[in-house]
């Protein structure tokens, strides 16, 4: 049972490694990651005056779910489209692996993204982290929950426009209904229960409570708990839905 | 124990039957051809084969292990080469070569051994640090085999392997065919080059609408239609000599190509002289007289109703769409 986790881990990271290399870290896709966020912060702030703790946790999670997810929602398929996800699927490695490697591309990505504007941001801002460590916590598991959700996308979808489609579709409504620089409790209680099943609520969360709080609140637990569900969630589905959609 | 066992291996996708209970044994250290038209199951079968896809039922079993119950296992010695050259454009031959073997756990010495003695065996060592994007299509085959060989599998597949290659490279190609085979290395090959499957084969299979229609080895499967003899004759005129030819006894069959008769006698020793008789009385002079023995190709025609001419057209015609899309 060790060993094939294990052998599952070093495979996985060996896919994570070549898709960092073959589609990640370029350019275009770091600008893309940050762009849209950022637009969609001055769309948000033109309504008022948001509070900069609410700006730097929302839009640090912005970064890290445009980012990934981006990304993520075509790697699937291009690899699809390329007839390389064959070589893949001939090695002797599960789908899962395959799953499992993918998302950890994306959540390295996600991780510099977000490093790339959390701590800067919290600087420039005058936001004072009360715990660092916890913010890295936060970041890591949104980081693995948004590249698990861009998986689930490019699963399903045969081209790179689909997927793309499939991965607007569940991240806009998300920005809008996840407090993301908006306090929840401001929203009507029917959207605070639908916020409840979107991952995007659970990472601004916990990465307000890593800001405003030097200990593990009962929130943030709470938040970790509920992105590594998400997470677990996710990429099994994505698993099922690869299973179907091409063994 | 067998390389490949195949017993009742069948593929639905939705309600349209791709492969329909399937069987045959491929021995260990054997060169085993599968032939077919487009849409025969061929590939559909061979991607089961290599645990691509799951049979709908059946069970196939590779080197003794069950594909579809230990697919990992299974999948440890077996090397694909897909028709279609699958390296990763962005990454260089060499990091191409090295992923290929760290997805089956190579150690890092040997994986680095082993891709340089490939590189160098495929003629792509000096450019082992270009992106294979910038290949010509022959580089990418080499470089797609040398992926597949980069585990050092027991058992190999090859699909089309020399499909659209030069002279040189094609005749390179079989060549390491033939020297892995000699290493004891079983392949599985897959090819419209009905030359190429007779030269190399030990054993065919034949497949035509998800069913194998013929299994043996290329001389048993010709001998097989031997029940008709050919002639190509040529006269020193042509004209309406079809239809005349068609009342020789013995005759089964008159095709005119070019200049020449093809005709299909039950008997060459009986219809030669009766030849003779036939261009006495109708004036004419033979200018030249073959018998010929069947063909490999004839098998396939016979079996599958399509010449392989036409399949490999409509192999290009597919691929011309496929570009164009």
């Amino acid at each position: 049972m060790t060993k094939s986790w294990t052998d599952t881990t070093i495979k996985a990271f060996y896919i994570a490694l070549k898709d960092a290399r073959v589609y990640y870290f370029k350019a275009p896709n770091f600008t893309y990651g940050i762009l849209i966020p950022v637009s969609l912060y001055l769309a948000f702030s033109m309504a008022g005056n948001i509070s900069t703790k609410l700006i730097v946790a929302g839009l640090t999670s912005l970064v890290m779910l445009f980012g990934t997810t981006s990304i993520e929602a075509v790697a699937v398929v291009l690899e699809k489209q390329t007839g390389t996800l064959d070589r893949l699927l001939a090695a002797p490695i599960s789908l899962f692996t395959i799953v499992l490697g993918k998302a950890l591309a994306g959540f390295f990505f996600g991780l510099i993204l977000a490093g790339v504007v959390l701590f800067p941001l919290a600087a420039v801002s005058g936001v004072v982290i009360l715990n660092p460590l916890l913010a890295v916590v936060a970041i890591a598991f949104t980081s693995m929950a948004f590249s698990a959700l861009g998986i689930v996308a490019s699963a399903y979808a045969k081209w790179v426009p689909e997927a793309q489609m499939i991965s607007n579709f569940l991240r806009f409504p998300m920005v809008f209904l996840s407090g993301t620089f908006v306090a929840l409790e401001t929203y009507p209680f029917q959207l605070q229960v639908v916020a409840r099943f979107l991952p995007l609520t659970y990472s601004v969360e916990a990465l307000r409570s890593s800001i405003s709080s030097s200990t593990v609140t009962l929130t943030y637990a709470v938040d970790i708990g509920a992105l590594a569900l998400f997470t677990v969630i996710l990429l099994a589905l994505s698993t099922v839905i690869l299973k179907k959609r091409i063994v | 124990m067998n390389a490949i066992k195949v017993e009742g291996l069948t593929k639905y996708y939705a309600n349209i039957l791709a492969v329909d209970h399937v069987n045959f044994e491929v021995n260990q250290g054997e060169i085993f051809g599968f032939l077919g038209p487009n849409g025969a199951g061929k590939t559909t079968t061979t991607k089961m084969l290599t645990g691509q896809t799951r049979p709908t039922s059946g069970t196939l079993t590779i080197a003794g292990k069950n594909m579809v119950r230990e697919p990992i296992e299974a999948k440890k010695s077996v090397g694909v080469v897909p028709e279609n050259s699958n390296v990763y454009d962005e990454m260089s031959a060499w990091d191409n070569l090295i992923f290929a073997a760290q997805l089956y756990r190579v150690p890092k010495v040997e994986r680095e051994k082993k891709a340089k003695e490939l590189l160098e065996l495929f003629g792509l060592y000096e450019r082992r640090k270009d992106r294979a994007g910038v290949f010509s299509k022959g580089m990418k085959r080499r470089l797609t085999i040398a992926a597949g060989l980069i585990h050092k599998p027991s058992l190999l597949f090859l699909d089309e392997p020399t499909s659209g290659l030069d002279v040189q490279s094609s005749r390179m190609i079989r060549n390491l065919i033939k020297d892995l085979n000699r290493t004891g290395v079983t392949i599985f090959l897959t090819t419209h080059y009905i030359e190429e499957a007779d030269q190399l084969c030990q054993r065919i299979a034949m497949i035509n609408k998800g069913i194998i229609v013929a299994l043996d080895s290329p001389e048993k499967l010709k001998a097989s239609v031997e029940k008709h003899q050919i002639i190509d004759v040529s006269f020193d005129q042509t004209r309406n000599l079809e239809q005349k030819l068609s009342s020789l006894k013995g005759l089964e069959k008159a095709v005119q190509f070019g200049d020449k008769f093809r005709l299909h006698v039950r008997s060459t020793s009986e219809a030669v002289p009766l030849l003779g008789d036939f261009a006495r009385e109708n004036g004419l002079k033979i200018v030249s007289i073959h018998t010929l023995n069947p063909s490999l190709e004839d098998v396939f025609v016979g079996m599958t109703g399509l010449s392989p001419e036409i399949m490999a057209n409509e192999k290009e015609q597919g691929k011309k769409v496929a570009n164009v899309d």
